[in-house]
C-alpha cells in the first residue's frame, strides 16, 4: 500500500515538473495562437542557468531559481520582439520551421559551452533526504517540486484572473483589433505574456535537471511530453495543463512500475483515448 | 477662427486593395457634434476606421490638434483622446462587465462610478462576463468602456442599430445626457437620421466613399429632398 502512494506521489510530482514546463507553451498557443516548438529550448536555457550558476558560481541552488525564470524570460522576450512577432500572422508552417529552427540552434549553443555530456546539480543537503510520514517514505526533493508547482499555479492564476494585466491579456486575446482601438499596447502585452510563459519553462529546465539530467538534446527531448500535456489539457487553459500534466505523469509512472514491458508507450495510449473522446482537449478554451 | 480638433484633407482610404474612401474632407471644432449619414456600406463606418488607424491609409491627411497622425499606431491615436465605439460593440467575452471597464481605463472625469451612474443597468450586471448580456446591455458597456477611456472626441458607429425601441428610447436618452453633461466632441453614425440630427451640430452625407452633402443639422433636419435622395428610406426613425 504505500509502495503505491510512493509511486502515485513520484508520478505526480513528475507530473507537477511538466506543468510548470508546459504551462507557458499552454498560453501562447492558446492565447496567442502562435506554435513556438522553441518552447522547450527555453527550458533548457533555464537549466543551463541554474547548472552554471551552482556548479560553476557555487551559488545555493534555491538561490538560483529565480535566476532561471528571469534570465529566460529576458532573453525570450528578446527573440519574441526580434523575431517570433514577426510571423504571428503568417501560418503554422513558417512558425515551425522557424521555431524548430531555434531549438537545432539551442542544441549548437548549448553543445559549444557545456559539452554534450549529461550535467546535474548537486542539491542541498534538505531537497536530499526522505520524508517519512508513518510507514510512507517521500523524497524531499519531489515534495519541493509539488509545493512549487502550487504556488506557481496559484500565482498564475491569480494574475490572470484577478490582476488588471490579466484582463489586458484576455482582453488583447478575446480582440486584439478592439483592444488596441481603447489604447491598449498589445505587442508589449503579447510579449510580456510570452516572457512570463517562457520563464516558467526555464524555471521548470531548472527544477527538472535533477529528474532528468540537462543536455543539449533537452529542447527536443522535452518537446513530446509537453505538447502531450497541451494538446490534452486543451489549449490556454491553465487548468487544462495542471490537470493534464498531473493525469500525464502519474499515469507514466504508474504505469512503468505496473507494465515495465510496455510502460513507455502508455503515455500515447493516454493521449490517443482521450483526444479520440475530446479532440480539443479536457478543457479547450474554444 | 479656432483651429478644429479634428481634420481630413483630401483623404483616400480602404482595404487592401479596393479604395474605399475616395477624396473625404471635413473638420469637427472641439466640443461640438458631427453626424456621419449615408446607406448601407457607403463607407461610414471605413471613415470611422480610418479615423482609428485601421484602414489601408492610401494618401491625403490626417490632423488632429494641429498635428498629422494618419501614421499614428491606433492605441497611440486612442491615447490621443480619439475614443472609438465600434459598431459590432466587441464586448470582450471573456472579461466581466466591471473588467471590461477597468482594463481600458484611463485616469480622468470618467470612472467606472460615473459610468454606471450614466448606464446603472451595467451596476446591476457587473459581475456577468460580456458574452452574458442583452443586445442594448452590450451596447452600453461599448460605450461606457471608451468613456473609461476618456476621450475628448466619442466616435458612436450606429449605437442604435439592431435594439428593440424602448431600448433605442432609454439609451438615446442617456447619449443625450452624456453629450450635453460632458460637453464632448462627438462624431454620430447613423441610419436614424432624425435622431443623430437632433443631437449634432452639423451633418455629413456619405455616398460611395465620398462626402455628397454638408450642412447644419438643424438644416438638414427640413430638407427632406436631400433626406430622401441620399438616405431615402432609413429616415423613418
Ligand atoms: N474589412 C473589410 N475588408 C474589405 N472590405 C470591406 C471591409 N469592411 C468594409 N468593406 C467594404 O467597404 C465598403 C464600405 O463599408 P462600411 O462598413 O464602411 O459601410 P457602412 O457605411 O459603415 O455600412 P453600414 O451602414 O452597413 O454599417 C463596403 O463595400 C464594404 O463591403
Ligand atoms: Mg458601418
Amino acid at each position: 500500500m504505500s509502495t503505491l502512494i510512493a509511486v502515485l506521489f513520484d508520478g505526480l510530482s513528475y507530473g507537477m515538473l511538466l506543468f510548470l514546463l508546459s504551462v507557458g507553451l499552454s498560453v501562447t498557443l492558446g492565447l496567442m495562437n502562435f506554435t513556438n516548438l522553441a518552447h522547450g529550448a527555453f527550458a533548457m536555457l533555464g537549466g543551463y542557468v541554474t547548472y552554471a550558476l551552482v556548479e560553476l558560481a557555487g551559488w545555493p541552488f534555491l538561490a538560483t531559481l529565480p535566476f532561471a525564470f528571469i534570465v529566460t524570460a529576458i532573453i525570450a522576450a528578446g527573440f519574441e520582439v526580434v523575431l517570433f512577432r514577426r510571423i504571428y500572422k503568417s501560418g503554422e508552417l513558417n512558425q515551425v520551421l522557424l521555431t524548430i529552427g531555434v531549438v537545432f540552434a539551442s542544441y549548437a549553443v548549448a553543445a559549444f559551452f557545456f559539452g554534450t555530456v549529461h550535467h546535474s546539480v548537486e542539491l542541498p543537503g534538505y531537497l536530499k533526504g526522505f520524508v517519512e510520514i508513518g510507514a510512507l517514505k517521500l523524497p524531499s526533493y519531489r515534495i519541493f517540486l509539488v509545493v512549487v508547482a502550487l504556488l506557481i499555479t496559484t500565482v498564475l492564476v491569480g494574475v490572470l484572473e484577478y490582476t488588471r494585466f490579466g484582463a489586458m491579456v484576455r482582453a488583447a486575446v478575446d480582440n486584439g483589433k478592439v483592444a488596441s482601438g481603447l489604447g491598449l499596447n498589445i505587442s508589449v502585452i503579447f510579449a510580456l505574456t510570452f516572457a512570463l510563459g517562457s520563464g516558467l519553462a526555464g524555471l521548470g529546465g531548472a527544477l527538472a535537471i535533477n529528474i532528468l539530467f540537462i543536455d543539449p538534446n533537452f529542447g527536443f527531448h522535452v518537446l513530446v511530453p509537453v505538447l502531450i500535456v497541451v494538446s490534452i489539457g486543451g489549449l490556454g487553459s491553465i487548468w487544462g495543463s495542471f490537470v493534464a500534466a498531473a493525469a500525464l505523469g502519474i499515469f507514466d509512472v504508474v504505469g512503468k512500475f505496473l507494465f515495465p514491458e510496455v510502460g513507455a508507450f502508455l503515455i500515447y495510449l493516454f493521449m490517443v483515448v482521450i483526444l479520440f473522446f475530446r479532440p480539443n482537449g479536457l478543457f479547450a478554451r474554444r | 477662427m479656432a483651429e478644429p480638433l479634428l481634420e481630413f484633407r483630401d483623404v483616400r482610404a480602404g482595404y487592401g486593395d479596393s479604395v474605399v474612401l475616395d477624396g473625404v474632407s471635413f473638420s469637427v471644432a472641439e466640443g461640438a457634434g458631427m453626424a456621419l449619414l449615408g446607406r448601407n456600406g457607403v463607407g461610414k463606418s471605413t471613415l470611422i476606421q480610418t479615423i482609428m488607424g485601421f484602414t489601408q491609409f492610401l494618401s491625403g491627411t490626417i490632423v488632429w490638434r494641429g498635428r498629422e497622425i494618419q501614421t499614428v499606431k491606433p492605441h497611440l491615436r486612442a491615447r490621443l483622446g480619439i475614443g472609438w465605439v465600434p459598431q459590432e460593440r466587441d464586448i470582450f467575452r471573456s472579461l466581466t462587465v466591471e473588467e471590461n471597464l477597468v482594463v481600458v481605463a484611463r485616469s480622468g472625469a470618467w470612472d467606472v462610478a460615473r459610468v454606471y451612474d450614466l448606464f446603472p443597468r451595467l451596476k446591476e450586471r457587473r459581475e456577468n462576463k460580456g458574452n452574458q448580456l442583452s443586445g442594448g446591455e452590450q451596447q452600453m458597456l461599448a460605450i461606457g468602456r471608451t468613456l473609461m477611456t476618456n476621450p475628448t472626441m466619442l466616435l458612436l458607429d450606429e449605437p442604435l442599430e439592431g435594439l428593440a425601441p424602448i431600448i433605442v428610447e432609454e439609451l438615446g436618452e442617456s447619449i443625450r445626457k452624456m453629450v450635453r453633461e460632458a460637453g464632448m466632441t462627438l462624431m454620430l453614425v447613423e441610419q436614424h437620421a432624425e435622431v443623430a440630427l437632433e443631437m449634432t451640430d452639423s451633418a455629413i452625407i456619405l455616398e460611395r466613399g465620398r462626402i455628397v452633402h454638408e450642412a447644419p443639422s438643424q438644416e438638414l433636419v427640413n430638407d427632406q429632398a436631400t433626406l430622401d435622395r441620399y438616405i431615402g428610406l432609413n429616415i423613418s426613425a
